[in-house]
């Protein structure tokens, strides 16, 4: 038996079948965890290798160089680009969309481990780890405190990290700026070549006294005791007076070479928070994890926390991801309740009956909540692109099952029992409802196979669409019957309407729409001529429009209420000058921003070189600022217009060489619009001059705005050349000597004091008294088999400029200069800079190529450019076997241009730019603009077949399709209208696809009631003339 | 002994088989889906696109005192909705085995 029929005449399992849906669905809904955008593996692994102590071009040659060349082998990869700066390498290998990147990240694991023993001693194990937006902190949190601030590390890793690390989730907590401790031992240099002693071999001492050590065990009598040696340090005054040999009879202890302190490690990181010394937390969470959740429950916990430390120490939050998250979720959940309430008042509208309105409403939960499941079976969350999939959904879920209902209702009015009717009615438009189904699917199934950055948003949006359609079109052949054969009654016609009844009020309205359709329809098949040269003009004019007059841009920006600037000073200058102009800012942001809500402020750089460093520029002559607002609903100013203030102050400070002003977490927000010119070349010197060669035409190029060049500006350095000869006469070797000067003044981790569980290092160095001056260097005792040299015997010490960063791409090293166009679009920039740049002489060895962010909007608008053309194929295809005709779905896709004239005209009066979103929007009313056009077709040819004449079936079918075209329509748009409207958080990023679609939508339905039926009448009578033709030839039946 | 062909919109199957059943005729023979249409009017039925309905067609065969009450059944079945349609047409049954 049909599916229908077994669903009528089976209520009972019809009802439970879609009950355990809405079960399963709700029960994945509860469970779905939320979050931004849906999760992204950008396909790049990272690896990161840190080099305490060495610069950007020493990380470069021993770490960038040697990695890069050994990961080239992995297979899949399309690029591999470097960074390397003072202490941190970073080795960033984008691969193909689509690899594999676990596999990919064994690979890569595969390759280190051939690399890593020649990599040089200090240099830390290179650490993998895969990109992915899961990889963002969620939360940050500032610490501050008066009297605790010493101790503060040991408290805040027992009180709140261990704690905190407990929660279900947490990937890992990060404390940046800690004061940490450290045992120093600082060497008098004279005192220490006056004993005979070496660093080396005080460390030795060190690590070999501060030992326990099991040496067996001893029976005595029954008993059996374990011997053990307990030489470890019990406390750190210990160290002093511990014996480092003899000297001329003498006992030598430590403090008559040095001096031991147990403090604080010299920091070079200032962190403020709201102007107060402060330490920032930084948690990030597992991928997959909810963040929403996680954070509530780090607040919670953290509030509990609280009480437990010292009373001095505050703990406040820098920025809370799930903030803007459940913000902007909350609000397109509320615009989805807006938009199915307008839906229901649209059914109201114009069927006028509780019953049928129910029957109808009843399948939107049941086909969005099938796609909760989707989302929770494929491992997927709650996002925007999740809420904005099902609000343009939730207009066409109800479509299938208006035409059923209508078609049973039809039946029952005739005088049929509800449940025949319902049988018999569903058996004559169920192929009719399955391939308008179809056709839909058409145009988001290809979304599911995008790829890219684009495939990311796209992919869930395809699915999701496609799935709830599907979904409402199962309902509205099963449930949809089932639910009219219980609930519809026949009408008594003879009841005479209320006075304010649907019958009296709306009916009438309706009529005379219809009348009035009817007539100017008449009127356009009269004037064929001048209806379609009237609408190409329209449609040339929106084409000159969109040209001359819609910008395009990548995303669009959303407020999300935090500033990150990163002010870049003089390099080379001590952190106490740049902590002064950061106290400078500090005070210009209390006194001008008072939208902020908290400020953090770091100046300088943490020296341990941690993971911060791929979040964050840092270094003695980098201040970066994150200042938190108040919610967009409690300020007037956007967070633009508050970024181009600060961006005003900094450019009036003198000493500010750099500065970088963004107004997002960093995250997705940081695809900026640029375009680029890469400089490729080895000579630092070269290329640098051709980069600000660059510059300095950019700037002149009219819509060319903040012009930066990604090497940063030369920071003076000593660099030490030692002498070949000299050194192998005392038995020496480079390595021997750059080990040992780095032990003398970065210092050499000689053991670990232990205290409490805890472990601080125990660090010799020479006194900074002797390591801070060219002569202090040059002076630098080397011992040999044949006693001590000094450094200036063997090599000499000289200032040189260097770059804090060394960039390379390809293998080769590299400059970018990059710009953000204004108001001028990303690839008219790319050629205006092609052009200004074709004249330059370049010297020989240095490359120049023009890319950036310009390649990714026109991959990503190629890419949307591929899917409008498989959806067109693939609706084409739909209609093509729907109407057993090639000429059909030619004249049903007439109506897609004028989608495309309404989306322009509605960025044009909303003064929009087109975005990847609203060509999204673009794209998606292929769908929806051609199922009105095939409602109109089919009925049209039904009247043809039925024998009415062509110019009589075209008006009559016209009468009969306005509603349900009209009623279609209006849902869809009306579903979308809180999106477009909508102000709060988020807002930004899909109000674009609210007003293309409303405005493609709106323009499109208007112009297709018109033109399909006029182009309709053109293309049928002359096929039929020819027709005519053919069958007299055929007319055997003529006498 | 007479053949009844009762031919009607597939709507109407139940209130066939309530009548059989009401007027205890046990045997009859059933096309569910039969194509056709009215000679002077009434709309194709013929399962198409273009006419998307069907009719069934049951055959009776009973004794002829029976004929005229299930006609006059079938005329009233008719009257309710002269647009849903049905018809019975009535032939004599020469043998059978």
């Amino acid at each position: 038996m049909s599916i229908y029929g077994s669903a009528v005449k089976n209520p009972v399992t019809t009802i439970m079948l879609f009950v355990a849906v809405i079960v399963f669905g709700i029960y994945s809904l509860i469970k779905l965890p939320i979050d931004f955008y849906p999760e992204m593996e950008f396909p790049a692994i990272m690896v990161f290798t840190s080099y305490t102590g060495a610069n950007a071009s020493d990380v470069e040659k021993n770490i960038s160089e040697p990695l890069e060349s050994t990961l080239n082998t992995v297979s899949d990869l399309k690029q591999v680009t470097s960074t390397s700066r003072d202490n941190v390498s970073i080795v960033t290998l984008e691969f193909e969309y689509g690899t594999n990147l676990d596999g990919a990240a064994n690979d890569v694991r595969d390759a280190l481990s051939m690399v890593t023993s020649f990599l040089p001693e200090g240099a830390a194990d290179p650490i993998v780890f895969k990109f992915s937006t899961s990889m963002m902190p969620i939360l940050f949190y500032a610490v501050t405190a008066d009297e605790s601030y010493a101790g503060i590390e040991s408290e805040l890793e027992e009180k709140v990290v261990n704690p905190l690390n407990r929660i279900d989730g947490i990937g890992s907590i990060s404390l940046l700026g800690v004061p940490a401790r450290e045992v120093g031992i600082n060497i008098d240099p004279r005192r220490m070549e006056a004993y005979n002693f070496t660093i080396e071999q005080i460390g030795a001492i060190l690590a070999a006294e501060n030992l326990n050590m099991p040496s067996g065990n001893i029976e005595m009598g029954e008993m059996n005791y374990p011997l053990r040696i307990q030489g470890e340090f019990s406390e750190s005054d210990q160290i002093r007076n511990i014996v480092l040999g003899n000297f001329e009879g003498r006992t030598i202890r430590l403090k008559d070479v040095a001096t031991v302190h147990d403090s604080i490690r010299k920091m070079s990181l200032d962190a403020r928070v709201n102007g107060m010394p402060g330490i920032s937390m930084m948690i990030q969470k597992q991928s997959g994890a909810n963040t929403v959740k996680i954070a509530r429950d780090v607040r919670k916990q953290l509030a509990e926390l609280q009480k437990t430390l010292p009373s001095d120490v505050r703990i406040m939050k820098i920025f809370d991801t799930s903030d803007f998250i459940t913000d902007s979720i909350n609000n397109l959940s509320e615009t989805l309740l807006f938009a199915f309430i307008f839906v229901v008042l649209v059914v109201i509208f114009f069927l006028g009956r509780w019953r049928a309105t129910f029957i109808i409403i009843l399948t939107i939960p049941i086909s969005l909540i099938s796609a909760f499941i989707y989302l929770k079976v494929s491992h997927n969350t709650i996002n925007i692109i999740s809420l904005s999939a099902l609000s343009i959904a939730i207009g066409m879920v109800v479509d299938d099952a208006i035409v059923v209902l209508e078609n049973i209702s039809k039946h029952i009015e005739r005088g049929s029992t509800p449940r025949e009717s319902a049988i018999y009615a569903t058996n004559e438009v169920w192929l009719a409802v399955i391939a308008s189904t179809l056709t839909i699917v058409a145009v988001f199934f290809p979304m599911t196979m995008a790829s890219g950055m684009t495939g990311v948003m796209f992919k869930q949006l395809g699915w999701i669409v496609t799935i709830t359609i599907s979904a409402s079109a199962v309902a509205a052949i099963t449930l949809t019957p089932m639910l009219s054969s219980k609930l519809l009654v026949l009408q008594s016609k003879v009841k005479t309407p209320g006075r304010f009844s649907h019958d009296r009020l709306i009916l009438p309205l309706l009529n005379r729409l219809d009348d009035f359709y009817v007539r100017t329809l008449k009127w356009c098949l009269h004037h064929k001529r001048v209806v379609i040269i009237g609408v190409s003009l329209i449609f040339l004019i929106s084409v000159l429009l969109a040209v001359v007059f819609v910008k395009s841009e990548f995303m669009p920006q959303a407020d999300q209420g935090q500033i990150s600037a990163e002010i870049e000073l003089q390099a080379g200058i001590r952190v106490d000058e740049t902590v002064k102009i950061a106290r400078k800012i500090d005070a210009f942001i209390e006194k001008n921003i008072p939208e902020k809500d908290l400020v953090s402020t770091s100046s300088g750089s943490d020296d341990n070189a941690g993971f911060t460093a791929l979040f964050q520029n840092s270094g003695s002559n980098i201040i970066n600022v994150t200042i938190a607002l108040v919610k967009v609903s409690e300020r007037e100013r956007s967070v633009f217009e508050i970024a181009d203030e600060l961006r005003n102050y900094l450019a009036t400070i003198p000493e500010i060489v750099k500065y970088n002003v963004l107004t997002g977490d960093g995250g997705m927000a940081a695809t900026t619009n640029t375009v680029d010119v890469e400089i490729y070349g080895y000579d630092f010197n070269q290329t640098t001059a051709v980069a600000n060669e660059v510059a300095e035409k950019l700037k002149k190029i009219d819509g060319a705005r903040d012009i930066q060049i990604s090497r940063e500006k030369s920071k003076p350095e000593l660099r030490i050349t030692l002498d070949q000869d000299k050194m192998s006469q005392n038995g020496l070797n480079t390595s021997m000597v750059s080990n040992m000067i780095r032990n003398r003044v970065v210092g050499l981790t000689a053991s670990q004091f232990r205290e409490s569980g805890n472990e601080y290092d125990i660090v010799v160095r020479f006194d900074e008294n002797f390591r801070n001056s060219i002569t202090d260097i040059e002076n630098i005792a080397i011992p040999t088999a044949s006693g001590l040299v000094r450094l200036g015997e063997i090599g000499k010490v000289d200032e040189f400029w260097s770059p804090p960063n060394v960039e390379r791409k390809r293998r080769e090293r590299l400059v970018t200069v990059s710009t953000v166009p204004y108001k001028v679009p990303l690839g008219e920039m790319a050629n205006r800079i092609k052009a200004e740049i074709s004249g330059m002489d370049v010297p020989s060895g240095v490359l120049m190529d023009v890319g950036g962010a310009y390649e990714d909007l026109t991959e990503s608008f190629a890419d949307l450019g591929i899917l409008l053309l498989v959806s067109l194929i693939l609706v084409y295809i739909v209609m093509a076997s729907q109407f057993e005709s090639f000429k059909m779905p030619l004249i049903i896709m007439a109506s897609i241009p004028f989608a495309f004239t309404g989306v322009i005209l509605a960025l044009l009066i909303t003064n929009s730019p087109l975005s990847i979103i609203a060509a999204l929007g673009g794209v998606m009313l292929v769908g929806i603009v051609v199922k009105n056009a095939i409602v109109l077709i089919d009925f049209t040819n039904l009247m043809r077949d039925r024998d009415y004449e062509l110019d009589e079936a075209i008006t009559r079918a016209g009468r009969s399709r306005l509603r349900p075209v009209l009623m279609t329509t209006a849902t869809t748009i009306l579903g979308m209208l809180p999106l477009a409207l909508s102000t709060g958080e988020g807002s930004e990023i899909w109000k674009p696809m609210g007003i293309s679609v409303i405005g493609g939508l709106t323009f499109s339905t208007a112009v297709t009631l018109v033109i399909v039926p006029v182009i309709y009448r053109i293309v049928v009578r002359r096929a039929e003339s020819r027709k005519h033709k053919e069958t007299e030839e055929l007319d055997f039946m003529e006498a | 002994m007479k053949a009844i062909m009762i031919i009607y919109n597939q709507a109407l199957t139940e209130k066939v088989e309530y009548m059989l059943e009401k007027m205890a005729i046990r045997g009859f023979t059933r096309w569910p889906l039969v194509m056709g249409t009215g000679t002077t009017d009434g709309e194709p039925r013929m399962g198409t696109h273009t006419w998307p309905e069907m009719n069934s067609a049951t055959l009776i065969i009973l004794n002829d005192d029976l004929v005229d009450e299930v006609l006059e059944k079938v005329k009233k079945m008719d009257a309710i909705n002269h647009e849903v349609g049905i018809r019975a047409f009535v032939w004599s049954v020469e043998k059978t085995v």
